[in-house]
């Protein structure tokens, strides 16, 4: 199964992996809205990188208590059934799960062919 | 009313005097004429400024602005452009500042931040989408700004913008600049104790709203093939390999590279702290917000550090300085960066101070060589002290007060990026004609006359109208704004992503009116603070009765009649009066 | 003749991933003649920037000699 992969040596720290991600799936450039959290940040003399990315790990399809999340090639989230409770987000380890609207909203990989890996310029984000 | 797109249709505005914070609506008629970043900037600060005005007096506003562009997928459009009047020249000042700080200002709902009046004691203001507030700073202050940005982040978390002033801002020394991301300035001109005089220490932002265009997904799509059709050709992308310390090699090659104050343009030591010897020490790599090339090199060397040096800092810790110790010039750009002193002023003050101290004109008690004592005395610099205190008046006021004026390099009082005007003759009227003072960022010759090759470097012919070329480009790109280093970024393109963004059509024409615009408008500016063609004339005489002596430009200089038969070109080219004024008749139409 | 060719700028990324090299070019070539024989075609690159002679700018059609460094570069922009 095809998962995102993050080198974080080659990641320059543009954020246009969450630009796109909020533009294709909410209609708007706003990082704080994207399915994905990647960003550098110099701290005490280092360059750290908080990589915040769906791994596929499935925790939060375990823990949704109405069943709303399924986790096959790719996460999808039921909205139907989704009651916004956020145990999921909580329990990302990637904290990367987003609760808007009283919805969670998660990384899909965007049918396979995610908008982040196409956009990526250093070719930091890999889908393999 | 229809939906705005691109903009946020919001500026920020705080009088500082009487701590009342407002917003109100963009000025769409200027945006539509200006664009955004320096353009826009630009007519604000014209239509808001009396003329002759204190610099660092409560009558000054310092304008942080955004384009439309700015906080979506363009890529290289994360530049923040910071705009007031110059304390260093009594000029306008449009500054370009990368790192995060202009994709958060946008994101958090405003095109443009706007800081007038004074507080009357030291504050901060955080900014958090609609929540607005300034903060008391007392405990900052003195502090210089790497540790400012530690406090802050802490306290507000790594997610915001950090915009910051260092002593040397708050000691309102003329060279100071304002700093974010720990490594990245708003560098040139003074704009530092601008934001001292206002006893704002830093600004700390987060945005959460975002920016609205009419498709989002065509545009994704339509910019993903610019991104990797244009910007990511090997053109543009050999600045992330080498940062700009390629043109350490490239200038010395050329005949341009600056040696001990310009005094000559050859350094046998340059393969001592050449861009080779540099990226050796690096362990990282940035961009700005959106960027899509990485220029920035993190580099260690001990206790070291800096994401740097750019050239125009190796240069004036390096061979401009006759040094030659690249852990000094690490070292030189980490202090200054912390102190919040522009590497390029701060340096050309340096080894104009060495080579009054080796001519025995004045003892400043530094020489050529001496990179080491450059580190110390920036400290001295910031905070005014002891032999500081002159030197951070800069190179202008320092000969005025002691002598050796010709060999202080600097036009209207900014000191000269790195590049020999003897080694390209089109430098020196880029440098006479440029809105802010010396500058080689609008109409950057040296590309044409010495990179390239297309015109001659030690002729005046033709050089107003290739001068006023790239000033158009460069004026309209960086009111996007898109940043330099795109560097094969055309009007085509520009114009495609305003109207993916905003849903407004310019034509070519249009989209190269609104450089022209700017052009005029700065220099309106100017005209109106008493700048006139004899602020341009006036450069250093070195340039017009030295010799250089080695290198590819041995045995070059500038006869004066060459230098003033370019400036006739250019006024002549933009249709300005001989006297290098703007007639009614234009400035009607700004 | 024997001289050495170095690559700067984004001509690395077209012609590298070689820096600098040794190679056999025709006697008092130009420095056009001496990239062309390389399979370098200043003409035909329309980044081309400044070619230099042991560390001094020269013009394309300049003469060589034996040992020479010919150094290629692109345009750079910036500061």
């Amino acid at each position: 199964m095809k998962r995102l992969k993050f080198k974080k040596e080659a990641c320059i720290g543009c954020q246009l992996c969450a630009q796109v991600c909020s533009a294709m799936k909410e209609g708007i450039f706003c990082p704080d809205k994207a399915r994905i959290g990647i960003e550098t940040y110099y701290d005490k003399g280092e360059l750290r990188y908080a990589d915040n990315y769906c791994i596929l790990c499935g925790i939060c399809a375990k823990n949704c208590p109405v069943e709303a999340i399924t986790l096959t090639d790719h996460i999808e989230v039921d909205e139907d059934k989704c009651i916004g409770c956020g145990v999921c987000a909580e329990k990302c380890p990637k904290h990367v799960v987003k609760i808007r609207e009283d919805k969670a909203k998660i990384c899909d990989t965007c049918g396979g062919d995610p908008t982040c890996v196409k956009t990526c310029p250093q070719n930091a984000l890999t889908f393999e | 009313m229809s939906e705005v797109y691109g903009y946020q249709n919001c500026v920020l505005r705080l009088d500082l005097t009487n701590r009342k914070i407002t917003t109100e609506p963009l000025n769409m008629d200027w945006a539509r004429k200006y664009i955004g970043c320096k353009g826009l900037s630009t007519k604000y600060l014209y239509e808001e400024l009396e003329p002759g005005i204190d610099p660092l007096g409560p009558d000054n506003k310092l304008y942080f602005t955004t384009g439309p562009v700015t906080g979506t997928s363009v890529p290289c459009s994360g530049k923040l452009s910071v705009t007031g009047k110059s304390p260093a020249t009594g000029t306008m000042c449009d500054c370009s500042m990368g790192g995060h700080a202009a994709v958060k200002i946008k994101q958090a709902g405003y095109d443009m931040i706007v800081l007038e009046g004074q507080l009357d004691k030291p504050g901060y203001v955080l900014i958090e989408d609609d929540k607005v507030e300034i903060i008391d700073a007392d405990d900052l202050w003195g502090k210089g700004s790497h540790e400012t940005e530690a406090i802050l982040a802490e306290k507000y978390g790594y997610d915001h913008a950090i915009i910051s002033i260092g002593p040397a801002g708050e000691n309102l020394c003329v060279m100071s600049c304002i700093n974010s991301d720990y490594y990245r300035q708003a560098g040139r001109g003074g704009m530092g104790a601008v934001m001292g005089s206002k006893k704002v220490k830093a600004l700390a932002i987060k945005g959460t709203k975002g920016v609205k265009v009419p498709d989002a997904k065509k545009m994704v799509n339509r910019v993903l093939e610019f991104l990797k059709e244009d910007c990511l050709q090997e053109d543009n992308t050999y600045v992330y390999d080498t940062g700009t310390t390629a043109f350490a090699e490239g200038c010395g090659d050329g005949g341009i590279a600056p040696y001990k104050n310009f005094s000559d343009t050859t350094d046998p030591n340059l393969d001592k702290y050449n861009g080779d010897v540099l990226l050796e020490y690096r362990v990282g790599k940035r961009g700005c917000g959106s960027c899509g090339l990485g220029c920035g090199n993190f580099i260690k060397w001990g206790d070291a550090i800096v994401e740097g040096p750019e050239w125009e800092t190796m240069s004036v810790a390096g061979g401009n300085a006759g040094a030659c110790d690249p852990e000094q010039i690490i070292r030189y750009n980490q202090v200054a960066d912390d102190m919040g002193l522009d590497t390029i002023s701060a340096g050309d003050t340096l080894v104009w101070a060495m080579e009054m101290t080796e001519k025995g004109i004045h003892d400043f008690g530094i020489r050529f060589g001496e990179s080491d004592k450059e580190v110390e005395y920036l400290k001295l610099m910031a905070r005014g002290e002891g032999v500081g205190k002159d030197l951070a008046l800069g190179v202008k006021k320092c000969s005025e007060k002691y002598g050796g004026e010709e060999f202080a390099m600097h036009c209207k009082g900014l000191e000269f990026p790195q590049y020999e005007p003897r080694g390209s003759w089109g430098m020196a009227l880029a440098y006479a004609v440029s809105s802010r003072g010396a500058c080689h960022m609008t109409s950057y010759m040296a590309n044409d006359e010495v990179f390239e090759e297309s015109i001659p470097a030690y002729s005046a012919e033709g050089k107003g109208e290739v001068c006023y070329g790239m000033a158009e480009w460069n004026n309209a790109k960086f009111s996007m704004c898109i940043c330099d280093f795109w560097a094969t970024c055309s009007y085509e393109i520009m114009t495609e992503l305003l109207e993916l963004t905003t849903g407004q059509k310019y034509t070519l024409e249009e989209f190269g009116e609104v450089g022209r615009r700017v052009t005029h408008l700065a220099r309106a500016f100017n005209n109106r603070e008493g700048f006139t063609r004899k602020d341009d004339s006036a450069l250093p005489e070195r340039l017009f009765t030295e010799k250089l002596k080695t290198g590819p430009a041995a045995g070059q200089v500038i006869p004066r009649e060459d230098f003033e038969s370019m400036l006739d070109q250019y006024y002549d080219t933009l249709g300005w009066t001989r006297d290098g004024v703007v007639p009614e008749e234009i400035l009607k139409t700004l | 003749m024997k001289i050495t060719i170095t690559l700067r700028g984004s001509l690395t990324k077209r012609f590298g991933p070689w820096k600098k090299k040794e190679f056999e070019v025709p006697d008092n070539c130009t420095c056009t003649e001496a990239l062309k024989s390389v399979g370098i075609d200043p003409d035909a690159i329309p980044n081309f920037g400044m070619v230099v002679i042991n560390g001094m700018k020269s013009k394309r059609e300049d003469r060589l000699n034996p040992g020479d460094e010919l150094k290629a570069w692109s345009k750079i922009t910036g500061g």
